[in-house]
């Protein structure tokens, strides 16, 4: 279970205060307007954000004290996730050892990871080789490999086709399923989310304004908020 | 634009202009008299040797300390004293040539005082003339410049790649290797280039601490064969040598992939992995401790002209800056007048797609001028122009124009990147609304434009301020400049006034480098 209880985040111009539980092994899609503290959210449980107050556990575990690399989660951004001077499987051989010298286990690991997500046959290529949409399996096979169970996207398909889009929602819906991971997720469009989420967040002025299952939540006249932003 | 078709782009107009002044310049020298060799003598040959191999040495210095500097402060995101140690950087990219040379007599020469503290100690230290002596200088005064372009790249990396590196676990080492090597790689050959070739046709410094005729560059060798033989032609034939030399390494250089390094831009803090390391935390001590011992004294040496600031009030130095102050105007406005045609004829395709063949064509041959004569160029144009007017008139003309002319590639390098990249984000956009000329010029470019053109003008202007290579050829009688006015000084060995003169050519140049920043 992911608990984040009154964790605040403060800046001259911005205070995000976030409480949020979102089940073990759920996916969780987060909407809301833009600069209404998404990122920041996602970003203050991958320890990426100065964090002034509250608590954030995961399975029990207090995340606060931790570096981000001790943390239990890897984050997708909506770009840059790979580099540019790496193929695809150095790329995802990142996540296991950053000097890059593997083992025979360990690349047969990141071939699993890379066929994980359909993309066995571009290995050697470079990110500028691959489309969008191929460059961010890359970057969640590196999840895979990385085996840490909480993943946190960060609008990561925001720039795919909606066709592209829809199969990418549904590959991280499947790859959860097959590895019991926990997903959090920011998202553009919220009816891409509507059948594969388990819940909806509602985040606006740099809070949580509302949690429910997608059915509930993406109904007109929720709240006037909401309506708003969907546009209803 | 369509009606407009039938006239030449004004930018091949200006690049037809230098063509035309260069070859001029080197026509009339060669019609002047004296002989003229096609094929260069063995002492020519001697001196293009020793002139590479000291620019090699002074490039692989200058990119090895300047890189340990900014991979050290880019880790080192705040620290006491950061904000001054920034300032001496800035000041040494900009200080005149003059200033640095002035700056290493004051520390080493002579009776410097750390000379004198090693005697005293029973040690001798040899002295600054020299080759040491003079890839010290060239090392004081390049080293920040790298400093200063890397830690912009480093700071342009897209932050999420240095949060993947947190999140990654990566170590010192991997580091360096995803996150700074690339950058690295791909800014070196550039700055090699650019290095390679102002050191490779340095003047002042190899005259001033040359210690003889073993150390030279032909831009020394012109010099002396206007000054010492007054063989024109000769001069001529080497300039020819020095031009065709320095095309050659810019086209072999190009074939390498390198480009006009970009002009350091705004820094900002970006998260480090690496920042925690116990032992690069005392590596980077150690590297801005040992390059601030290096860089500081010679900045600061010139805060020895304080005591004689008053003895500055005499009317020669405020005659001399008045002329000075003239000049780099003229100058400042003429270089960015030619940069911004150059810059935008690599830009005239029709709907603001950019032909990156002819922008890189435009690249190189900027790039080049950094070979160009300055000596060979001012002296055949006076042959062609003598008789026009009295010189102190003629050297009005042409010491503004050949400043011009050397402060091209660098004010090209400020003025460029950000035309090209309001022509790739706007270009389409103008040319559907039909914004064209002046309503093009107002709306779209110069918001993009007014900072980099006054940061241009007031490098332009920085440099041309501070230049001492020209006006050591033709200054005198009516025509005094502060840099000039310094040069005697040292001469008469009456330092401390000229250390106050150095003063205010470093705080004008640094003042107008702050300016532009905050332009």
């Amino acid at each position: 279970m992911l608990e984040l209880d009154a964790l605040t985040v403060r800046y001259p111009d911005f205070t995000g205060c976030y409480a949020l539980t979102v089940p073990r092994g759920a996916l969780c899609a987060v909407i809301g307007p833009s600069g209404g503290g998404k990122t920041t959210m996602l970003h203050a449980i991958a320890g990426f954000e100065p964090v002034s107050g509250g608590a954030l556990r995961f399975a029990g575990q207090n995340l606060l004290p931790l570096p981000p690399a001790g943390r239990p989660c890897s984050l997708l951004f909506q770009d840059h996730n790979l580099f540019p001077h790496l193929t695809a499987a150095q790329n995802v051989g990142l996540g296991l050892k950053p000097g890059l010298s593997l083992t025979a286990a360990e690349r047969t690991a990141v071939e699993d990871a890379l066929a994980a997500v359909d993309l066995a046959d571009e290995a050697t290529r470079l990110p500028g080789e691959l489309s969008g949409g191929q460059r961010q399996r890359v970057a969640l096979a590196r999840a895979l490999v990385m085996r840490r169970p909480l993943l946190l996207l960060d609008e990561p398909f925001g720039a795919l086709d909606p066709g592209l889009r829809k199969a990418m929602i549904s590959l991280t819906d499947r790859l959860r399923r097959e590895h019991g991971l926990t997903v959090v997720m920011t998202i553009h469009t919220p009816a891409d989310i509507a059948e594969a989420a388990d819940l909806v967040v509602f985040v606006a002025d740099g809070a949580v304004q509302h949690v429910a299952p997608p059915a509930a939540l993406l109904r007109p006249g929720h709240s006037p908020a909401l309506d708003a932003f969907m546009g209803v | 634009m369509p009606g407009a078709a039938a006239l030449p782009h004004p930018g091949l107009i200006a690049a037809g202009f230098l063509a035309a002044l260069i070859m001029a310049a080197l026509a009339g020298l060669s019609s002047a008299g004296g002989t003229a060799t096609l094929m260069p003598s063995p002492y020519l040959w001697g001196v293009v040797r020793g002139a590479a191999w000291q620019a090699a040495l002074s490039t692989a210095l200058s990119l090895l300390l300047g890189t340990a500097l900014a991979l050290a402060l880019t880790r080192r995101a705040s620290f006491p004293g950061r904000r001054l140690l920034m300032a001496v950087i800035t000041a040494a990219t900009v200080a005149p040539t003059i200033v640095i040379i002035f700056g290493l007599i004051a520390m080493f020469g002579r009776s410097a005082p750390l000379p004198a503290l090693a005697a005293s100690l029973g040690l001798t230290v040899p002295a600054i003339y020299g080759l040491h002596g003079i890839v010290l200088a060239h090392v004081v005064m390049n080293a920040p410049l790298v400093a200063r372009v890397l830690m912009a790249a480093f700071a342009a990396t897209p932050a999420e790649q240095a949060r993947l590196g947190q999140m990654l676990r990566f170590s010192p080492l991997d580091c360096l290797r995803h996150l700074d090597g690339p950058v690295i790689r791909r800014e070196w050959p550039g700055l090699a280039a650019f290095i390679f070739l102002l050191c490779f046709t340095s003047f002042a410094v190899v005259l001033s601490l040359g210690g003889g005729p073993a150390n030279a560059t032909l831009e020394v060798a012109i010099y002396q064969a206007l000054k010492l033989d007054v063989d024109f032609a000769r001069a001529a034939s080497i300039a020819l040598l020095q031009i065709l030399l320095s095309l050659a390494f810019v086209l072999a250089f190009s074939a390498i992939g390198a480009r006009l390094p970009d002009a350091p831009g705004q820094t900002r803090g970006q998260p480090r992995p690496d920042a925690g390391s116990r032992p690069l935390f005392w590596l980077d001590g150690a590297v801005i401790t040992g390059a601030m011992l290096l860089i500081a004294p010679v900045v600061l040496s010139v805060l020895s002209g304080l005591g004689q600031l008053l003895s500055l009030l005499g009317a020669d130095v405020a005659r001399a800056a008045l002329t000075s102050a003239l000049l780099a105007a003229i100058a400042a406005g003429l270089a960015v007048l030619l940069a911004l045609l150059l810059a935008s004829a690599a830009e005239a395709a029709p709907l603001g797609r950019a032909s990156p063949g002819r922008a890189r064509l435009i690249d190189l041959a900027v790039l080049a001028l950094l070979g160009l004569p300055p000596f060979a160029l001012v002296t055949g144009l006076f042959v062609l122009l003598r008789g026009t007017g009295s010189l102190s008139g003629i050297g009005l003309v042409l010491v503004p124009l050949i400043n011009a002319l050397m402060a091209l590639p660098f004010v090209y390098r400020l003025l460029a990147p950000p035309l090209r990249q309001s022509a790739e984000r706007h270009g389409r956009l103008s040319a559907s609304l039909g914004l064209s000329g002046l309503a093009h010029l107002r709306i779209v470019a110069w918001p993009v434009l007014r900072r980099p053109l006054m940061a241009a003008l007031a490098l332009g202007a920085a440099l041309s301020m501070g230049d001492f290579g020209v006006i050591a050829l033709f200054g005198g009688g009516d025509l005094i400049t502060l840099p000039y006015l310094m040069a005697e000084r040292m001469g008469a060995y009456r330092l401390a006034e000229a250390g106050a003169i150095a003063l205010v050519l470093v705080a004008t140049a640094t003042a107008l480098t702050f300016l532009a920043d905050r332009a």
